[in-house]
């Protein structure tokens, strides 16, 4: 428990690190920085709080936990939480560099946040968990060496906090702008008891515990047997939020808060709890969904915390929040990925910094054939060269196939004559807005054509489908030559063929699995979608079928697609975008109560609404929460996974045009 | 803008046979040669007025393609009215009627008023299928029928209108119980529920564009 002591140095460098990322520009003027600010044209920021030995605990284990100090910091009118690992000083070598930066909390305005909630167990660690306005949170906070009332206390000195109805160990955070919630945290909500245990009702601001003295040492488990032995049946009855804190859980909480803020009149003429709004007209669910299980609750502790959470809530813990894009990966930073033969050394790395920024539009061409698969990534110059001749004559051989087909031929040939029909049918209607593919006789509509057609004599199974135009668009106007548009359409259709199946098996398999992921992550807006007869998701369909290229304009279609390609953290991150709109929007479609027409007709109309960078940020999250679980959701060979090489690529395709 | 009802229609049939082209005319009286194919479905709607009443049309435009038939039946459902389309030059767009009438009938409410509409009837020196096939095979399925062109406009509003027309008057006649939301009808602000003495569904073409 040195970590107090050394903490300092690295904790600003890692501070400054942290400034050129985030997103506010914000100076420091606390004691340790004071004369840098002074130099500064930007208002002075002012530390009002920090605490050190503030930790999470990415595992189930406490002796893994990553350290660091929290700070509230006011600028101008706008507070700011931040909260930054001590560099070097994990307590295990088990936990990277990397998971300290992730975890990192980098100027998160208080704005943005919707609640926080305070967990005072019984033994162990008082925490916090802060839940944003997106419905996401950061991971617990434990304060190790205490300091929580303090925390709040100075919250509540520069914007408005108010108390939950729902539990009173849920502080709701208020824009201080917003004259209505001005009023409403005034007032002093009177906390409505819910539960009949007499303890409910005292206020953990008159918790008998002492915030700076209770856990001043961290290691009082070890010390005290006794302890150590009570604390670990106090836990299993507890459990490790660490382990336990679902997700939806931590939504409830910030949809009650929302509510809460939303509409300030209903929940002062009844006992609102908000969620159960969602569906019943009146808002007096509280009694009946709570009372049992506080009354529970009640009893386990009241003989020391009268308002500590009902454990069964929690069962797993996850949340994290997705890193801010980095500007596209350019020229100079390219050249370093390559070796002096041209082979990627680290692909990997490679990826994830795609995967945090895209690419250059320039370099696109250069990048695109590895990311899609039909460039090996340890290939080197001279192998890649010889690897587009080779390809260029046999695109050339399949291209021919049909190219040689006489009219007295297709006369007879139905199947050829209608795949033909139906490609001619769509090129003209791919994209022509875009110059590259406007005005009559474009060659490069020709070129979409020939393509396709080729490939459907290379996949003669599969055939032709529409929406492979869609897809095939981007990377014509990328890659420009044809026989390297054709391969890198080759490689994508790999992985993306099954959404085209006749069965549909594919896109079936992939909605499936959004269902399950849904589940997972949001199981309130899951249940609402079995209630109203959406689980087939088909309100999905376009999104997953090409991809999200008609939610967005061409160039973040690209800079979505690239990032996609890496399969970093997941082959399927397109399932976690899905999820990330949908929660993004999730208030809104219950709340307005939509049935299947209803929805499909709203998401469809999101076109050209979706905010890229955010939603990306809340898919990393999302999947990076979802985890394991989140993978063993989505079955194995579900697109664009690999398929499972059975001989036959696609059987039963007999009738496919 | 509050309407007296609310009918939902959807649009069908073969790929390529005018169905986006069918509704961007009738919702903003242009003809567009070059637009996006459709995935999945786009939707669209209009305010007519029948028997001096507003009624809201909300239109559902489908993909045509044979692959996309497991999703397009998902949006049969609460359907009031249908315009099931195929090209006048394109013989096999005929062809397949009998099996998108086949899903309609699956997959509909029996009720659901069904317009057949031979388009591009602008391209008659191209014509593959004539009037008097379109009107045989109307006959035989029960359907309404008419030829137009999204191209120049001609029967495009008259078709939209009589379909809704002939909604208007099954409500009257009270083969709907409009409240009843999956006959695909919404009663609104002004409208009167429930058979009110069978009048004719006179139509008044007219409306305001709404979206």
């Amino acid at each position: 428990m040195q970590e107090t002591d050394l903490l300092d140095l690295s904790d600003e460098a890692d501070y400054a690190a942290s400034q050129q990322h985030g997103s506010t520009s914000m100076m420091r003027s606390d004691s340790d920085s004071g004369k840098r600010s002074s130099s500064s044209e930007t208002d002075p920021a002012e530390v009002l709080f920090a605490k050190d030995n503030v930790a999470i605990h990415p595992t189930q284990f406490a002796s893994e936990r990553i350290s660091g100090r929290l700070k509230l910091i006011k600028q101008g009118c706008s507070l700011f939480l931040t909260w930054i690992p001590y560099k070097g000083q994990s307590s295990n070598g088990r936990i990277s560099e990397k998971d300290m930066s992730l975890y990192t909390i980098r100027a998160e305005p208080l704005v943005d946040v919707r609640s926080i909630r305070r967990h005072t167990p019984a033994l162990g660690w008082q925490y916090i968990i802060i839940v944003l306005s997106s419905g996401l949170a950061h991971p617990p906070l434990y304060f190790y060496n205490g300091g929580v009332r303090e925390f709040l206390a100075t919250i509540k000195q520069h914007i408005f906090l108010v108390r939950s109805a729902e539990d009173a160990n849920v502080f709701l955070v208020n824009d201080l702008q917003n004259p209505l919630q001005r009023t409403l945290s005034s007032l002093e909500l009177p906390r409505v008891s819910l539960a009949s245990g007499p303890s409910t009702s005292i206020s953990a601001g008159e918790s008998p515990l002492n915030d700076d003295q209770e856990r001043a040492d961290g290691s009082i488990h070890d010390a005290n047997s006794s302890i150590s032995q009570y604390s670990g049946r106090h836990r299993q009855k507890n459990h490790d939020p660490a382990r336990d804190l679902s997700i939806h859980v931590l939504e409830k909480f910030s949809l009650v808060t929302k509510f809460a803020r939303e509409t300030t009149s209903q929940l002062f003429r009844e006992n609102s709890n908000g969620f159960g709004a969602l569906d019943r007209k009146s808002y007096n669910l509280s009694a009946d969904e709570y009372s049992p299980k506080a009354a529970n609750n009640a009893e386990k502790v009241s003989n020391a915390h009268p308002v500590a959470s009902d454990p069964m809530e929690f069962d797993k813990l996850s949340l994290v929040w997705g890193k801010p894009r980095q500007p596209p990966l350019g020229h100079e930073a390219w050249a370093t990925f390559l070796d002096s033969e041209g082979r990627i050394v680290d692909s990997k790395d490679f990826k994830k910094r795609i995967f945090y920024g895209g690419v250059e539009h320039k370099l696109r061409t250069k990048v695109w054939p590895f990311l899609l698969g039909y460039y090996a990534y340890d290939s080197t110059y001279a192998e890649r060269a010889y690897l587009r001749s080779t390809k260029k004559s046999e695109y050339e051989t399949i291209k021919f196939q049909w190219q040689s087909i006489t009219p007295e031929q297709a006369k007879r040939f139905t199947k050829f004559r209608e795949r033909k029909g139906l490609i001619e049918k769509d090129v003209v209607r791919t994209d022509r807005s875009l110059s590259f593919y406007d005005g009559d006789d474009n060659p490069n509509v020709n070129l979409l054509r020939d393509i396709l057609l080729t490939y459907s004599f290379y996949n003669f199974d599969l055939g032709y489908c529409q929406g492979m135009s869609d897809l095939l668009s981007p990377i014509l106007f990328i890659m420009e030559e044809e026989s390297e548009s054709f391969w890198c359409f080759v490689a994508l259709m790999e992985r993306l063929g099954p959404n085209f199946n006749r069965d549909q098996n594919g896109m079936h398999s992939q909605l499936f699995a959004l269902s399950k992921l849904v589940e997972l992550l949001d199981s309130p807006l899951h249940n609402y979608f079995k209630q109203n007869e959406c689980l087939n998701y088909f309100f999905c369909f376009r999104w997953v079928l090409i991809q999200f290229k008609r939610e967005f304009e061409y160039d973040k279609t690209m800079r979505l697609w690239e990032v996609f390609w890496t399969h970093y953290l997941s082959e399927h991150l397109h399932l976690y975008v899905c999820v990330a709109i949908l929660k993004r929007y999730r208030n809104k479609i219950m709340g307005e109560q939509m049935d299947f027409d209803t929805l499909l007709k709203f998401i469809n109309e999101l076109s050209g609404h979706i905010e890229l960078d955010s939603i990306l940020r809340d898919a990393e999250a999302l999947c990076i929460c979802a985890g394991e679980n989140g993978a063993a959701s989505i079955p194995p060979g579900t697109p664009p996974s690999l398929p499972i090489d059975n001989g036959l690529l696609y059987p039963q395709q007999d009738e496919v045009l | 803008m509050s309407y007296a009802y609310l009918f939902k229609y959807i649009i069908i049939g073969d790929t390529g046979v005018g169905k986006s082209c069918l509704l961007l005319q009738f919702t903003d009286k242009r003809f567009q040669p070059v637009h996006d194919l459709t995935i999945g479905v786009e939707f669209g709607a209009r305010m007519i007025t029948i028997d001096n009443k507003p009624i809201k049309l909300q239109i559902w435009d489908t993909a045509g393609q044979e692959s996309f038939r497991s999703i397009t039946r998902s949006y049969y459902r609460g359907a009031a009215g249908a315009l099931l389309v195929y090209d006048i030059t394109r013989r096999e767009t005929f062809n397949h009627l009998a099996s998108w009438l086949e899903d309609a009938r699956q997959h509909a409410n029996a009720n659901m008023t069904i317009m057949l509409i031979g388009n591009k009837s602008d391209l008659a020196h191209r014509r593959a299928v004539s009037t008097e096939e379109g009107e045989q095979f109307a006959k035989e399925h029960g359907l309404i029928f008419m030829e137009a062109s999204a191209k120049t406009a001609q029967n495009v509003e008259e078709a939209f209108i009589k379909t809704a027309a002939t909604i208007y008057k099954k409500i009257q006649d009270g083969v709907f119980d409009v409240s009843n939301e999956s006959y695909g009808i919404k009663v609104g602000y002004g409208g009167i529920p429930g058979p009110s003495g069978g009048r004719d569904g006179s139509s008044s073409q007219g409306g305001s564009c709404c979206s």
